[in-house]
């Protein structure tokens, strides 16, 4: 009813025009569509060669499946990423006719960088042969979402309004989320008239493709909305549509009405909230070019090469609409439709509302071009001061501050910028188109979305490096934390115990509250060892026989005879420190820690004389050699903080112990006469080992009160791994050696008998000879000194 | 000029010395009317401050290191000097217009940086400092010629301006209090303010005094503005619909001491100022509420201080008074972007 008197106003006033449509704004620029309307659709130009990009849309490039020189027919896939295309954006290439390639090099595209991508070269030979049906799709309905998807992507569809978004991505998976389906056949810039003339002379197609589109997602609502200025497509469309539930809307023509946020608010009344997608709130808009695609494969199995493309512009003669190949490139469609002046200046591919200069007029045709522009370059005023009319905030169809964005884009205020909403800027141009100090202001805005980008990506890597920083300082503060926890632990214990049993002597041991059983054995064990060394030292006997069997037997029970003589000389020591305590009065944590240093220091140096004594006697037996020496070796360090290596010391000389054992009982099945020997290289291998160890502390040898932590239980666990597969790869290693000297036994004994020599063979095994000799020498020099002591 | 390196590469053909051109010609007819109803002063007063703006703009873009051209063309000053030459009195001496126009352009606008950048409106900033700085030559008007009985030709005009005398004439026959001030001076010595105006209705041309017709040329003048959308209507209907709302509910309360709403919308410079001097988009609030609540916020001002004020005219400081609050109201009046909850 406001309508008609509107239109009337709108005459005299043309800016009434804007309360014609719903949303806010817009502009009314001279649209020159009756330069390329009016002309009838060229048949399709076979160019000279045609350039076909790998990446023509968002996500992964294609990867290419031929090789140069390969002759290909129509609709051949060329191209394929072989991705999961589940995971990623992967659009298939397919040629557009048949030819053969030329090349595969870079190639300057028609992106606003001009940057070179790669691209395959092909050069038709005219005769289109054509692969039919290569998508092999069958003349079955599609039921389901997912069917669709499937034969979308193997077609290489992408969203053929200009975004190029794979269609196959775009569409959700499940049935019924979409209930209204929009086709887009709006058109709003000026000289474009692809879509008018696809939808004058491909309606069916449409109407089908988006009929087909609905049935697989369960949409029950199709609307086509197009512009007023196109009577012709309206009537062509409506024609038929008749019967089918797809409504056709005449919608107000007003730049910029095909954006898909005013078109759904046009269409529906639903202003969909900002960052979130259409599939999201149930709506799916999509292209009349794409629905077209969309029912070519769907019912033919064609793959994308095609598509109606504007030649236009005031600089054209016969500016024309026609279907172009993918890969065409710009300057033979030019030329066809007869330049007034020599092409010289560059060519914009879209409208000239939101078209991009391309930086060579020979790009290709991509999957997204609708035009191919030509409008000679015309003096474009100075950018003057903003002198704050506010007619770019009148213009702007997302009710944005252009004007209060410009001033704080200039400023580099950028965090402003963000809260004007800048990244709801859809970049269509009007306010720069009304600003009468012709300030360039999208550019603003596009520079100003990108330093943001920049901003927010530097700020998520600093916020990670501080997150790792924190976390990694918690970390070791817990663990330092821990390790204070378990010494003021252990010091409990061993206040506790001192309080408890005084004990001067290291023989009465007997009374110590021993909380595992395996140390009372292994008390009465050592006490038993501790007798029997007592009496060798001082009986200065040097045979190797005091290692009665309950020892040998229990060598993992030795390690604790060592260890809780320590503990005595602790216990004295902090003995006599809890009485200093008590008598000054004072309890100072450096205190038991000093004193303990102290015992420890004299627990070592009774062990560095035991030591001694120890290694005389124990050098000869097989067994217990090794890890006596471990612990005799044991330097004394007064150092707290290792002790919670105890029980990783613990852990692996058992190991090392066991293995040794393995390995020993081994060896002595096998053969005999390497038995010296192989016990001399243990040994040797021992002793070598221990000063290896990093280290190891007894002196306050607590282990049997220590509390264990998580932590400590699985260092430790890891330590005794480690340990174990260093001594598996020694066992192993110690297994191939015997084997070796077996077969060398074996073909010292061949050749002994055969009287055969090789001359390699025999040099290897003279040395051989010649080591085993050494170290039997080696030996029976060690009893000798042995026994001589 | 260079093409634009990204979209769009279209333009409405809209600048800005357009703009200001529309609007110089929008006040033609108030022009031409004020000749007719006053005499050629305002004509010596206009070539004077053309003179003082050529040579302080060019002054003053010299220091700024800015290029001559196209500033120095760009017409925006001309809207200036315009505004400024119809508040002062048409005989007023000379060196109130150059002093007044000079106060305008440096540190009205240049000395904040030029076009665009300037927060308090030039014009009326040179206003406020002439009726501050001297009042008694500002509120001298010149007598209408249905008063006086005589016409001041070009050159006694200029003789006037430049000397302060005539020859053959006496300057009390000539100068007179503007209605405004004959109604303060009325209310002052006890007159009924209906006494005061029917008393001027003695010497109206078809109901309305000069100035009133002067007001009207300068509507025709702001309706062809908004027309042609050099300016906002917000601007105009909120400040006259302001004004003539509290006028009228002051008048309905007592009509003897305030004035009518016609006489409030057509006298002094009411509509010249609705229309020519808030509509300045550079000191005016940018969004279409803020632009509403800055007129009505004039509209309500200039009442006040014409009525309860020490100037007859208070439309030079209830605007720069809201030019102060424009920072304010246009942080508070955002519109609702696209898709966002408000």
């Amino acid at each position: 009813m406001l309508r008609p008197f509107i239109e009337q106003i709108a005459k005299i006033y043309p800016t009434a025009k804007r309360y014609l449509h719903v949303f806010h704004g817009g502009v009314f620029p001279k649209y020159n569509k009756e330069l390329s309307a009016n002309q009838p659709v060229r048949t399709q130009i076979i160019p000279n060669k045609l350039i076909l990009p790998l990446q023509q849309q968002v996500g992964l490039a294609a990867e290419v499946l031929v090789n140069v020189g390969d002759y290909v027919k129509k609709n051949q896939l060329l191209a394929k990423s072989s991705k999961d295309p589940k995971k990623a954006l992967i659009v298939p290439m397919h040629a557009p006719t048949s030819g053969v390639i030329e090349s595969i090099e870079p190639a300057i595209l028609a992106h606003p960088s001009g940057l070179l991508d790669m691209a395959i070269t092909l050069k038709p030979d005219g005769k289109n042969i054509t692969i039919e049906n290569v998508l092999n799709v069958s003349k079955q309905p599609i039921e389901t979402p997912d069917q669709l998807k499937d034969i979308l992507f193997h077609a290489g569809i992408i969203g053929m309004g200009g975004a190029g978004f794979p269609t196959y991505a775009k569409i959700p998976s499940r049935p019924g989320q979409i209930h209204t389906l929009l086709i887009n056949g709006a058109e709003c810039e000026p000289f474009i008239t692809c879509d008018d003339l696809l939808m004058q002379t491909q309606a069916d197609e449409i109407v089908q493709g988006a009929l087909i589109t609905a049935k697989a997602l369960g949409s029950s609502k199709i609307i086509c909305g197009i512009e007023s200025n196109k009577p012709t497509a309206i009537k062509a469309m409506t024609q038929a549509a008749i019967g089918t539930i797809v409504e056709i809307k005449t919608v107000e023509s007003v730049y910029p009405m095909g954006g898909q946020k005013q078109l759904t608010l046009e269409l529906t009344g639903i202003e969909m909230p900002h960052k979130t997608h259409a599939v999201d709130i149930g709506l799916l808009m999509m292209n009349v070019a794409t629905f077209t695609a969309i029912y070519r494969a769907v019912m033919f199995g064609e793959p994308l090469t095609a598509r109606m493309v504007t030649v236009s512009g005031l600089g054209f003669n016969k500016p024309f609409n026609s279907v172009a190949m993918i890969g065409t490139p710009f300057s033979e469609l030019a030329e066809a439709a007869e330049p007034k002046s020599k092409l010289d200046y560059p060519l914009v591919m879209g409208g000239p509302m939101m078209g991009v200069k391309v930086k060579d007029n020979g790009v290709p045709i991509t999957k997204t071009t609708n035009c191919v522009l030509a409008n000679p370059p015309e003096p474009v005023d100075m950018q003057m001061p903003c002198i704050r009319c506010g007619e770019c905030m009148d213009a702007c169809p997302v009710n944005l501050l252009p004007q209060q964005m410009y001033f704080h884009a200039q400023a580099h205020e950028f965090d402003k910028v963000e809260k004007l909403n800048v990244f709801d800027c859809i970049e269509c141009g009007c306010c720069s188109f009304v600003c009468p100090s012709h300030i360039p202001l999208v550019q603003y805005y596009r520079h100003s979305k990108s330093e943001l980008k920049e901003i927010h990506a530097e700020q998520k890597a600093v916020d990670l490096a501080k997150e790792r920083h924190e976390f990694r300082t918690a970390r070791i503060e817990r663990e330092k934390a821990e390790r204070e926890a378990r010494l003021k632990a252990k010091k409990e214990a061993v206040k506790k115990q001192s309080a408890a049993k005084p004990a001067d002597n290291p023989a009465n041991n007997a009374d110590t509250p021993k909380k595992k059983p395996a140390s009372s054995a292994a008390a009465a064990a050592a006490r038993a060892a501790a007798a029997r060394r007592a009496a060798k030292t001082n009986q200065d006997s040097a045979t190797g026989s005091t290692q009665t069997p309950e020892t040998s037997a229990s060598s993992e029970e030795k390690m604790p005879s060592a260890r809780l003589k320590a503990i005595e000389a602790a216990k004295q020591a902090t003995q006599q420190s809890a009485q200093q305590d008590l008598e000054q009065g004072s309890e100072k944590t450096t205190d038991p820690k000093v004193a303990a240093r102290n015992a420890a220091m004299l627990a070592a140096k009774k062990r560095a004389a035991a030591k001694k004594a120890e290694k005389v006697a124990e050098t000869e037996s097989d067994t217990s050699t090794p890890v006596d020496a471990v612990n005799a070796l044991d330097t004394e360090k007064p150092d707290q903080t290792t002790i919670k290596k105890d029980p990783k010391q613990a852990a692996k000389a058992a190991a090392m112990a066991a293995a040794k054992k393995r390995a020993q009982a081994k060896i002595e099945k096998k053969a005999n006469a390497e038995k010296p020997s192989e016990s001399v290289n243990t040994t040797n291998k021992t002793e070598d080992a221990s000063p290896s160890q990093p280290e190891p502390s007894q002196m306050v040898d607590l282990t049997q009160q220590t509390t264990e932590t998580d932590a400590s239980r699985k260092e430790a666990a890891r330590k005794a791994a480690k340990l174990a597969a260093k001594e598996a790869t020694k066992k192993r290693a110690d297994a191939a050696r015997v084997t070796k000297q077996q077969a060398e036994a074996e073909r010292a004994e061949t050749i002994e008998r055969t009287g055969q020599v090789d001359p390699v063979t025999d040099k290897r095994n003279k040395a051989v000879e010649a080591a085993r000799q050494r170290a039997a020498l080696r030996k029976t020099q060690k009893n000798q000194t042995n026994s001589d002591e | 000029m260079s093409q634009p390196t990204s979209s769009p590469f279209a333009h409405n053909n809209q600048s800005v010395r357009k703009v200001m051109m529309q609007v110089q010609i929008a006040a033609l007819p108030a022009l031409l009317t004020h000749i007719y109803l006053f005499g050629f002063g305002i004509v010596v007063q206009w070539l004077l401050a053309i003179a003082t703006m050529l040579v302080v703009e060019y002054i003053m873009l010299k220091l700024r290191g800015r290029p001559i051209m196209p500033f120095m063309t760009d017409m925006s000053a001309l809207i200036t000097i315009t505004g400024l030459v119809f508040c002062i009195p048409p005989e007023a001496p000379w060196w109130i217009i150059v002093s007044g126009s000079a106060f305008a352009l440096v540190f009205g606008k240049h000395l904040y940086g030029g076009l665009g950048y300037n927060p308090f409106n030039p014009a009326m900033l040179g206003y406020a400092f002439l009726l501050i700085s001297f009042p008694v030559q500002m509120t001298t008007w010149t007598l209408p010629v249905d008063l006086s009985g005589h016409t001041l030709n070009f050159i006694e005009s200029a003789h006037y301006i430049f000397t302060g005398q005539i020859p053959g004439y006496s300057l009390d026959a000539l100068t007179g209090a503007t209605p405004l001030n004959e109604v303060r001076n009325g209310l002052s010595q006890g007159l009924n303010v209906t006494e005061t105006i029917t008393e001027q209705t003695k010497n109206q041309l078809f109901g309305l005094t000069s100035w009133g017709w002067v007001n009207v040329a300068f509507m025709i003048g702001g309706l062809w503005m908004i027309y042609s959308r050099v300016i906002s209507w917000q601007f105009p209907i909120g400040f006259l619909g302001a004004l003539a709302l509290i006028s009228f509910i002051f008048h309905q309360y007592d009509p003897s001491v305030y004035p009518p709403t016609s006489f409030m919308l057509f006298t002094g410079g009411t509509m010249l100022a609705a229309f020519f001097i808030i509509t300045d988009p550079v000191t005016a609030s940018t969004t279409p509420k803020g632009k509403l609540i800055y007129a009505c916020g004039i509209g309500v001002l200039v009442y006040v201080i014409r009525q309860w004020g020490a100037f007859p005219d208070g439309i030079a400081f209830a605007i720069i008074l809201m030019n102060i609050a424009v920072p304010l109201i246009d942080q508070y009046t955002q519109p609702r972007v696209f898709g966002h909850q408000r």
